[in-house]
């Protein structure tokens, strides 16, 4: 850096600065490494957009949790109509096996989230932590979505994983304010639980179409009630507000599918 | 009634997230404020400044009289909120500060040229707004808001010496020890003598040198570097026209500034 020693600049100002934003960008680029491996991974909990779409793909595509899930059907698909609720038990036989193996493809991710823990709780929590926040709501959504279903030690569907549960099954803090380290906040945790609903959306018709009658009721009064909790946040006008606007959509989408089965 | 009961399983859980919430927007909305009110002070001792003439001398008593109602402001402003930004939430909220720190910085660099003809170093400038809060723990001054204000001073030089030529129908200089004599502007080109273009191209070199990675960061820079390099040749066009023009000049007479000072217009938005 050329700076003329007798001009206005003191010498090693700027030199100093140039240190500071070297070993930012060594940060970052650390991090960057270890959040790139969360995506991918957390990607193959969303392989059912893929699949659905591309026959190809789905001949060799990893039979995750999204892609697994929505595709989870009865030997024997009867005509739909009320008295076939009681056929449903062959999903609840299936969806065990589909959680199972979710939960070992979500171990792999909290292995990567203790990875990324370790190296961001060197810097200060908020510096950084646009560079994961979407990967962690992802992988924060994957845990929510497999406790539903009766995962991470809720043998029932239906369930709601708190912020606590999705933290232990991280194995990470959460909502910290007394110390700077990494942690899953409230907003990441809203985000996921929106992202939840969303699927949820999408399985309460996927399960008609695959003979499953009961569940949408599930998924109904579920959605329902997480609608609710929302509906008391006072909530600024930030992505989460816009997100939550969303969630009437889905509880008329569930209970248009409930009407239909009536 | 038992429907009821249901849609109540996970109120508390709801109730304690508005509590958290609740807290932060009401944290983050004082933050903003006093982030604009320091903003606001900052952008009034700038003009007040720009209407000083000397350099490297101290500021003159009328402008120190002008700008102290200001300065009470932002010691005010910074008391107030210097407790929210501690922690966990310096960077949680280095958003909505980061405005009233770089504006801040921008009238504290330019002040401290106007007086000493030299750069407020980052560590100066950390420790003069950290004793804005005497009776608090005081507000970070991070690198990034140090270097974005830097930027923007540039601004504030090119508004410094295009006034000073329309005025005084030369460029500010800074006299070193052996020169008593203004410099005389016809002379510019061949000696050596430091003045305040001189120093913007010090500051562009030095600003340009600096390698900003990527990021938010690295994003705000190279959208400032771009007015920052045009300020720079404002005044080196102002210059030009000075020269040229010479003695010739109308009572009256304004450099030549392409882009009518669109600077000074969004200074003073």
């Amino acid at each position: 850096m050329a700076v003329n020693s007798d001009g206005m600049i003191e010498s090693g100002i700027f030199e100093s600065l140039q240190r500071k934003i070297d070993d930012d960008s060594a940060v970052k680029d650390a991090l960057r490494d270890i959040v790139q491996e969360l995506e991918k991974q957390g990607k193959e909990d969303a392989l059912f957009f893929v699949c659905s779409t591309d026959r190809h793909r789905s001949d060799n595509a990893v039979h995750t949790l999204k892609s697994s899930l929505h595709r989870i059907r009865r030997p024997y698909v009867s005509q739909p109509c009320s008295q076939q609720w009681q056929l449903t038990a062959n999903t609840e036989v299936a969806v065990p096996s589909v959680v199972s193996s979710a939960q070992a493809n979500i171990d792999r991710e909290v292995q990567t989230i203790h990875k990324l823990s370790e190296t961001a709780s060197k810097e200060p929590y908020y510096k950084f932590n646009y560079a994961w926040t979407r990967q962690i709501q992802d992988a924060c959504s994957s845990i929510l979505l497999c406790g539903w279903l009766g995962g991470f030690g809720k043998s029932l569907a239906g369930q709601l994983l708190t912020i606590e549960d999705v933290g232990q099954a991280m194995g990470v803090p959460v909502n910290l304010k007394d110390r700077d380290a990494f942690h899953l906040t409230i907003e990441e945790y809203l985000q996921a639980l929106i992202s939840l609903l969303d699927e949820l959306a999408r399985l309460a018709r996927n399960s008609v179409t695959l003979g499953d009658y009961r569940r949408p009721q599930l998924i109904a009064q579920f959605i329902k009630e997480v609608h609710a909790g929302f509906q008391i946040l006072n909530l600024k006008n930030d992505t989460l507000r816009k997100r939550s606007d969303g969630i009437k959509y889905r509880v008329k989408e569930v209970e248009d599918v409930v009407y239909d089965l009536r | 009634m038992e429907n009821q009961e249901k849609m109540d399983r996970f109120m508390p859980m709801f109730e304690h997230f508005r509590a958290e919430l609740d807290e932060h927007h009401d944290r983050r909305e004082r933050i903003t404020k006093a982030s604009r009110d320091i903003t606001a002070a900052s952008k009034k001792i700038i003009f007040t400044l720009q209407r000083v003439q000397t350099l490297n001398q101290p500021i003159p008593q009328h402008a120190v009289k002008a700008n102290k109602q200001y300065y009470d402001a932002i010691t005010a402003q910074v008391s107030a909120v210097s407790m929210d930004l501690q922690g966990l939430n310096a960077w949680r909220y280095n958003r909505q500060i980061t405005g009233g720190c770089q504006e801040w910085m921008e009238a504290a660099c330019f002040q401290h040229y106007l007086e000493t003809a030299s750069l407020l170093s980052h560590d100066d400038a950390a420790q003069k707004l950290k004793e804005l809060d005497p009776n608090g723990p005081g507000i970070r001054l991070s690198p990034e808001d140090w270097v974005l204000g830097v930027y923007d001073m540039t601004g504030e030089l090119m508004r410094f010496a295009i006034t000073a030529m329309a005025t005084s129908g030369e460029l500010p200089s800074i006299k070193s020890p052996s020169s008593s004599e203004a410099m005389d502007v016809d002379n510019a080109a061949t000696r050596q003598q430091r003045n305040v273009l001189t120093d913007m191209r010090g500051l562009r070199a030095a600003l340009e040198g600096l390698d900003t990675g990527f990021g938010p960061f690295a994003k705000d820079a190279s959208m400032k570097m771009r007015v920052m390099q045009t300020s720079v040749e404002k005044v080196e066009k102002a210059l030009y026209g000075l020269i040229v023009r010479g003695a010739e000049r109308p009572k009256g007479w304004m450099p030549e500034v392409e882009g009518g000072g669109g600077r000074a217009v969004e200074v003073e938005g």
